[in-house]
């Protein structure tokens, strides 16, 4: 019973909802090498929804595009989920692991992915006023991907429900944490770096003359 | 081995010299007429190099016309017949100058009283001529006085101050600026009431203030509201009050009679220019987010240097020139508030001008092809003309601000020819394509501009256009489609059924 290959556990957990990522875990299914290529497939399609859609949607214009805050949106927002969910609970009995919240977590996403590819092609051609669709589509994808991801940290951990809703409160709170605590580690090094390179050039000087 | 390094030293100044010396010559490919770099906003509010649509071409100063020099001169009028007034307050009198700039026509220093008295003026600040009227209307600031008089300078009528309740009697009456509008009322412009401008009908009675600006919606005023809400009568009385800056240098345009204002004060962002009707109501109160002159204020030693638009002038084809005494620069909108050209700086060649001392602005031409600013430091009138580009960007927003889109692509054309940066140029085109039925065309244009919502519309009618043209084929398409699909189902399921019946023959066949 339920010995599916990798792609149809994705097609499986996607469409059960409540049961997938049950079914997954008590057959350890799963692997990080999707986890690898779905964050991939986010991080183009957040860049593909700001740069490929119809030029009716466009919220951005050309000269203002920067590569970095796509990166950050898609990798570091999900290292972050997985560091934090991690963290709490392996403090509240939580029974995944780093792996598993990272394949659980990625396979959720799946939607939300989907539905911005498919409202990308959208805004091609629909006009403004039918932008109606178009958040129909987008709120389809979020909505299932909520509710996968829901599961999914309910399912990786064994918890009730009350006890996922606090552990999801609890690691945005630790993601929070954690970027604060990321921004501070980068000013302070480029603060060392810049006192590293004086010195540097200070020295270089004192030789020359 | 130290000389060695001194002379790279040296070469590697000298280089770096040289290049500094390029970088403004490749990265501004501007006139080298100009004193000046010539820049426009483009539409993310970067100043970007562009081409001049107005160049100086001299300057007049009181020497040049055969008279005195003019002593701190504070107002440029120009009446329907293209004759110059021009306001020489420190010699107390004004000139009538020809509309080619180049002589005097007449000199006012002293006026008939009706009871056939003389009376000289007291520093001057502002003149206006009525095209009704045909009447001088002069703010006589240190008579305490306006004077309205014909132009054989005999006096119909003067205006003092107010013995009205409205006007508070505790205020001085020194008038700053005077206009009187189509119907004749006149209204002049006190330094001392933020209520607006001082209104008088057509015989002189004060009827009441025009025009105040509104008070800016800062923090500060919106807490004043919530304390003075709750709070008592006895309590109110010694609270702050909100009010406004006080506009102080109006304009009228003729031709439609709105009455358009200008404030200098650097303490706000509100009500800069405002567009007032016969009302009262300002017109341009929906661009409250709009900024007016250079879109930064720069700062500087610790100093904060914002556009002060000290005057303003509507042209002949309802272009607003706003000048800032801060730069020394004008900036010309045309009447949607979209900006044209800026031209002038502050310095000493002619075309610049000394800082904080330009205080008037006057355009000439029905396309406005001349325009005139005021420098009250140098006491001169320096005249820019307009340059052919300018000319033809003039010519096409007049066409496009008509709503003769299709007319104007030719122009708009022709103006990207010679600056590719002008941005309404794209939008033009992209509405003048959209109105030839070119809807492909328009998407591109409009595209170029960054212009989404113009985009948008004519993707819509692209759209419809190609789906009519493709009906035919797509609903073949769909038909075979569908077709396709149901029979691949009916096989499909055929298949299946043949399967299961076949393994359900065996199973029974075992079984048996």
């Amino acid at each position: 019973m339920m010995d599916l290959t990798q792609p149809q556990w994705v097609k499986h957990v996607v469409f059960h909802p409540f049961e997938g990522f049950e079914d997954l875990r008590w057959k350890k299914g799963g692997t990080l090498k999707y986890t690898v290529i779905i964050i991939i497939a986010l991080f183009f399609a957040l860049i593909a929804y700001d740069r490929w859609c119809g030029f009716q949607f466009r919220p951005l214009p050309d000269a203002m595009f920067s590569v970095v805050p796509y990166i950050m949106r898609s990798v570091v927002y999900f290292l972050a989920w997985v560091l934090g969910n991690w963290a709490i609970c392996t403090l509240l009995d939580g029974e995944g692991t780093m792996k598993n919240i990272c394949i659980y977590s990625s396979y959720a996403l799946i939607p939300y992915i989907v539905s911005t590819y498919v409202n990308v092609f959208l805004t091609h051609i629909l006009v403004r006023d039918e932008q109606v669709f178009f958040s129909t589509v987008y709120y389809i994808g979020l909505i299932w991907s909520g509710l996968l991801l829901f599961n999914a940290i309910k399912a990786v951990h064994q918890y009730t429900f009350t006890k996922t809703v606090a552990a999801i409160i609890l690691t945005l709170i630790a993601m929070l944490i954690i970027l604060f605590l990321a921004v501070l580690f980068l000013s302070l090094f480029q603060k060392v770096y810049v006192f590293f390179y004086s010195l540097y050039t200070e020295i270089l000087y004192r030789v020359r003359v | 081995m130290k000389k060695q390094a001194k002379r790279r030293l040296i070469r590697t100044a000298a280089a770096g010299l040289s290049l500094l010396a390029a970088i403004p010559a490749l990265a501004l490919p501007t006139s080298a007429d100009e004193p000046y770099d010539v820049y426009n906003y483009n539409y993310l509010g970067e100043a970007v190099p562009s081409q001049a649509g107005y160049l100086a071409e001299r300057s007049v100063s009181g020497l040049d016309l055969g008279t005195d020099a003019f002593s701190t001169p504070s107002d440029l009028f120009k009446d329907e017949n293209d004759l110059f007034y021009l306001v020489d307050s420190g010699n107390n009198r004004i000139l009538v100058i020809d509309s080619e700039f180049t002589k005097i026509e007449k000199i006012y220093d002293s006026f008939k009283m009706p009871d056939g008295s003389e009376t000289t003026l007291k520093n001057p600040k502002g003149v206006f001529v009525s095209p009704d009227t045909g009447y001088l209307y002069i703010a006589d600031n240190e008579n305490s006085r306006a004077l309205v008089c014909t132009k054989e300078g005999e006096v119909v009528m003067e205006i003092t101050k107010p013995e009205s309740t409205v006007y508070d009697q505790q205020l001085t009456f020194l008038p700053q600026k005077i206009l009187c509008d189509n119907a004749g009322n006149i209204y002049i412009v006190l330094n001392n009431t933020t209520k607006g401008a001082a209104m008088f009908d057509a015989n002189g009675e004060f009827i009441g203030y025009y025009g105040a600006n509104a008070v800016a919606a800062t923090a500060t005023v919106i807490a004043n509201h919530f304390w003075n809400a709750i709070a008592s009568e006895e309590e109110k009385r010694y609270r702050a009050r909100s009010t406004p800056t006080a506009f102080d240098n109006f304009d009228l345009d003729t031709a439609k009679g709105f009455i358009y204002t200008s404030t200098s004060s650097g303490s706000t962002d509100t009500d800069i220019v405002k567009k007032v009707n016969p009302e009262g109501y300002n017109l341009f109160s929906y661009m409250s987010n709009f900024t007016w002159g250079d879109l930064f204020s720069t700062w500087y030693s610790g100093t904060s240097y914002k556009t002060k638009i000290v005057d303003i002038d509507i042209g002949s084809d309802g272009s607003i020139n706003c000048l800032d005494a801060t730069t020394g620069r004008v900036f010309q909108y045309d009447k949607e508030a979209d900006l044209l050209f800026i031209m002038g700086a502050t310095g000493d060649q002619v075309g610049a001008f000394t800082a904080g001392n330009v205080t008037a602005v006057e355009t000439k031409g029905d396309g406005c092809e001349n325009v005139y600013v005021l420098d009250s430091g140098k006491g001169t009138v320096t005249i820019f003309g307009q340059t052919v580009f300018g000319g033809i960007v003039h010519h096409a927003t007049t066409l496009y601000n008509g709503g003769y889109y299709e007319e104007a692509l030719d122009p708009w054309l022709e103006v990207l020819k010679r600056d590719g940066n002008y941005r309404r140029a794209y939008l033009g085109i992209s509405s003048a394509y959209y109105n030839m039925g070119r809807y492909k065309d328009s998407m591109e244009y409009a595209k170029k501009a960054d212009a989404s919502a113009r985009y948008n519309r004519a993707f819509e009618r692209y759209r419809s256009e190609w789906l009519r043209e493709h009906l035919t084929v797509i609903l073949i398409i769909a038909a075979v489609l569908i077709a396709g699909i149901w029979g691949l189902r009916k096989f499909l399921r055929k298949k299946r059924e043949k399967a299961l019946a076949t393994a359900t023959n065996q199973k029974g066949g075992a079984a048996v």
